[in-house]
């Protein structure tokens, strides 16, 4: 298998087989499920269908257990152990598939949460929608270009709702901050900084080595899009967000600075994406040293925000000297003499910030839940909807070949 | 574009720009924004140079480094530096101690360093003695070296700084050729170089101390500096007493009974450091600080309480000050004690 195989995406199946080692429980067919819902009247119960209630897959699950009106319906994941885990969770048996089909052809199921590894998610989302489900789907939505594409199409021809789990846009001080930006508080944005270092081999235990690529598909340039994929997209999309388009350009970079341990793809990388008007994002991921943890900032021409999981500070320029036409009262009434000192700039080298009042947030992933179930019900399309899915996920998809190779690449605007 | 010369088209910009905790401003003719800000971008570049020489909140400024190491060592420094500290312990013999730079401890101790004040304790203020008087600071003009002989001598620019930022930064000006030019620094110390168009002068207005009491003098300056000392923006009350944040370093406590001391002299660091020792100087010795100094001028008012308890008056002390003073404004004063934030 060449890297150009690898990059431009390789089938479900084998990938399938690569990560369980069994590839007869996917079989080798995608076509549509028909198995259309039930309609969902607006105090019924959601029955959810879970799709890979792994790490993140149960973290989502344990929010969604926090959203009133749901039922955990059915469970659905080729690591048989996970089951348990989840019947644990919920507090009951969930009935359980290894295959996701199976589960689709049930008409019990009102709406389907994905957080499989992202090679998976626009196959399972496709037949998902086709199947007449809405769909959370973690990102990114495709693993390859023509995933992305595909998801999008999909939506565009099922109607269905779509909501991607970047749930910063959740966040009620990440949102009031980005409408504030989009007010000018800070001038014109022209970077965004996003900076995700942690101090973790990122290695999940295997309980034996033929599990090593079904825990470990982060490290694998085969499943994951590594760092940039994984975490950099949330970044990504903040970028989008606060630009309000797509980046049109990638370079990367990324090596193995540490754990030199078999994985393929690399513990650190940097990214910078382009996008109209010479406006920059840049990301950096390393993961041997945690200073900076998770964080944007957003720098514009006036000012500067920095946003946190926790909160957002804004950061004005302080040094900034304005000429503009004075009045003449001041030759006529002269100018008044005094004490000097002004509170406000004591400390003007190194201001305190403007700390944004914004509500105490309650976690993101909550909101982005309860936003979906709304969703669900009511037939609205989502805020993280499958356009800003989109957006980060062709970034990822097209920067993984850049990142690998070390260059700058085009991304498509196949999806306009 | 450089230099400007005043033609009928000239019109006045302000420039403001942070610096020193204040905000700094520049009124200057020029034909065009574009051109006033090309005069005030040095300018304001020099005063920022100064910052960094001499801010003791800035860790790296060379007065920073000086408060660090004098103690352990001689320390070596630059001329402009030293020359500065110079003109400072001039002052200080001058002034008797009232003018002191060294009260950098003394304005940590009452915590008016980077916030508003408070009454420190009483074993922090004796702790405090050891660390203050200009007396312990010894200038080596032959080798350029600073040393203190004390441990926890610290530096405080803050009574003469802005001064000396305003000569440096009115250098620039003369050099650009610019005819009229008012520069301020937040109002604590003004340069008037030459004259608005038609005019004698720049007007600057002295204040009463009492918010809401107007204007008690009107002077009219030409190539000289006005600076004023008051306690209006920091301060607080502890005990019924009110405390702003001009120490006299010889009782380690702010002065009180003053409300306010501006002087005008052709040098704005003069000026700076003349009004804050007027401040602080008992009243037999305020004239002497101007003796000799035929450019100087100086006009102080002072409170005192009268009659019953509560009741203030305040009255004014006028040395060579050209221009007349309202004294019906300063009875504006009197029973508003309570009421006021000198």
């Amino acid at each position: 298998m060449n890297r150009r195989s690898l990059l431009q995406g390789l089938s479900f199946s084998m990938l399938a087989a690569k990560l369980s080692g069994a590839s007869s429980l996917y079989g080798q067919a995608e076509g549509p499920q028909a198995a259309p819902s039930r309609r969902i009247a607006a105090n019924d119960r959601v029955n959810i269908g879970f799709i890979g209630p792994g790490s993140r897959g149960q973290e989502l699950l344990r929010q969604l257990l926090r959203t009133p009106g749901v039922e955990i319906a059915a469970q659905c994941d080729v690591y048989e152990p996970r089951f348990a885990e989840v019947n644990e969770m919920v507090g009951k048996k969930v009935p359980a598939h290894k295959d996701y089909r199976e589960m689709l052809q049930r008409k019990d199921i009102d709406a389907i949460f994905i957080a499989t590894p992202p090679v998976f998610h626009a196959t399972y989302a496709i037949a998902a929608m086709k199947s007449g489900r809405p769909v959370y789907c973690e990102k990114t939505i495709g693993f390859t270009q023509e995933d992305c594409a595909n998801v999008v199409d999909a939506v565009r021809k099922t109607g269905q709702i779509f909501q991607v789990g970047h749930q910063m846009r959740y966040a009620s001080w990440i949102v009031e901050s980005v409408n504030r930006v989009h007010k000018g508080d800070i001038g014109e944005p022209t970077h965004v900084y996003g900076y995700w270092h942690r101090n973790d081999n990122w290695r999940r235990e295997a309980p034996n080595p033929s599990l090593e690529h079904l825990m470990n598909w982060r490290l694998y340039r085969e499943s994951s899009g590594g760092l940039l994929e994984e975490l950099g997209s949330h970044h990504i999309d903040i970028a989008n967000w606060v630009f309000g388009e797509y980046p049109q350009t990638i370079l990367g970079a990324s090596s193995i600075a540490v754990y030199h341990d078999g994985r393929t793809v690399g513990d650190n990388v940097q990214a910078v994406l382009g996008y109209s008007k010479g406006r920059r994002m840049f990301f950096s991921s390393i993961t041997d040293n945690g200073l900076m943890a998770d964080q944007i900032w957003i720098y514009g021409t006036e000012g500067s925000l920095q946003i946190t999981l926790e909160d957002a500070t804004f950061y004005k320029q302080t040094s900034k000297t304005i000429t503009e036409a004075s009045h003449s009262d001041v030759v006529q009434e002269g100018v008044e003499t005094g004490a000097s000192f002004n509170a406000d700039s004591a400390m003007p080298y190194r201001g305190p910030g403007y700390r944004l009042q914004a509500k105490p947030g309650e976690d993101a992933t909550r909101t982005a839940c309860g936003s979906f179930v709304e969703c669900a019900r009511n037939k609205r399309q989502p805020f993280a909807n499958v356009d800003v899915g989109f957006g980060s996920a062709i970034a990822c998809s097209t920067g993984r070949q850049a990142v690998y190779e070390e260059r700058a690449m085009k991304i498509p605007a196949i999806h306009v | 574009m450089d230099t400007i010369t005043l033609n009928p088209a000239a019109q006045l910009y302000r420039t403001t720009h942070p610096a020193m905790g204040t905000e700094y401003s520049l009124y200057l003719y020029a034909p065009s924004r574009e051109q006033a800000a090309a005069i005030a971008r040095p300018v304001f570049e020099e005063v920022d140079r100064i910052d960094g020489l001499l801010s003791n909140y800035r860790p790296g400024s060379e007065l920073s480094r000086i408060n660090r190491e004098a103690f352990q060592h001689d320390v070596t420094t630059d001329p402009e530096t030293f020359y500065f500290l110079v003109t400072c312990m001039a002052w200080s013999e001058r002034s008797r101690g009232a003018f002191d730079i060294s009260v950098g401890k003394l304005m940590k101790v009452w915590k008016f360093f980077g916030a508003s004040g408070a009454f420190p304790s009483p074993e922090e203020l004796a702790a405090a003695r050891a660390d203050v008087g200009w007396e312990k600071i010894r200038l080596d003009r032959g080798q350029r070296t600073v040393r203190f002989l004390a441990a926890g001598i610290e530096l405080d620019p803050g009574g003469v700084g802005k001064g000396y930022a305003v000569d440096r930064a009115v250098r620039i000006l003369r050099a650009k050729q610019a005819p009229a030019a008012l520069l301020s620094a937040g109002s604590s110390t003004i340069y008037a170089l030459g004259a608005p168009p038609g005019e004698a002068g720049w007007k600057v207005r002295v204040p009463s101390p009492h918010p809401e009491g107007g204007t008690i003098s009107t002077v009219i300056l030409r190539d000289t500096s006005l600076s004023t000392a008051n306690l209006s923006e920091k301060n607080f009350v502890h005990d019924g007493h009110f405390y702003g944040a001009i120490m006299d370093p010889r009782t380690l406590r702010p002065v009180e009974g003053m409300a306010q001391a501006t002087a005008i002299s052709p040098s704005a660091t003069d000026s700076d450091a003349l009004s804050n020792a007027l401040f602080v100087s008992r009243p037999e010795d305020r004239a002497l600080l101007l003796d000799g100094r035929q450019q100087d001028c100086a006009l102080v008012v002072r409170e005192k309480q009268c009659g019953q308890e509560k009741q203030f008056a305040a009255e004014y002390e006028a040395i060579r000050w050209p221009a007349e003073v309202a004294n019906g404004q300063l009875a504006a004063l009197a029973n508003a004690k309570e009421k006021v934030k000198l």
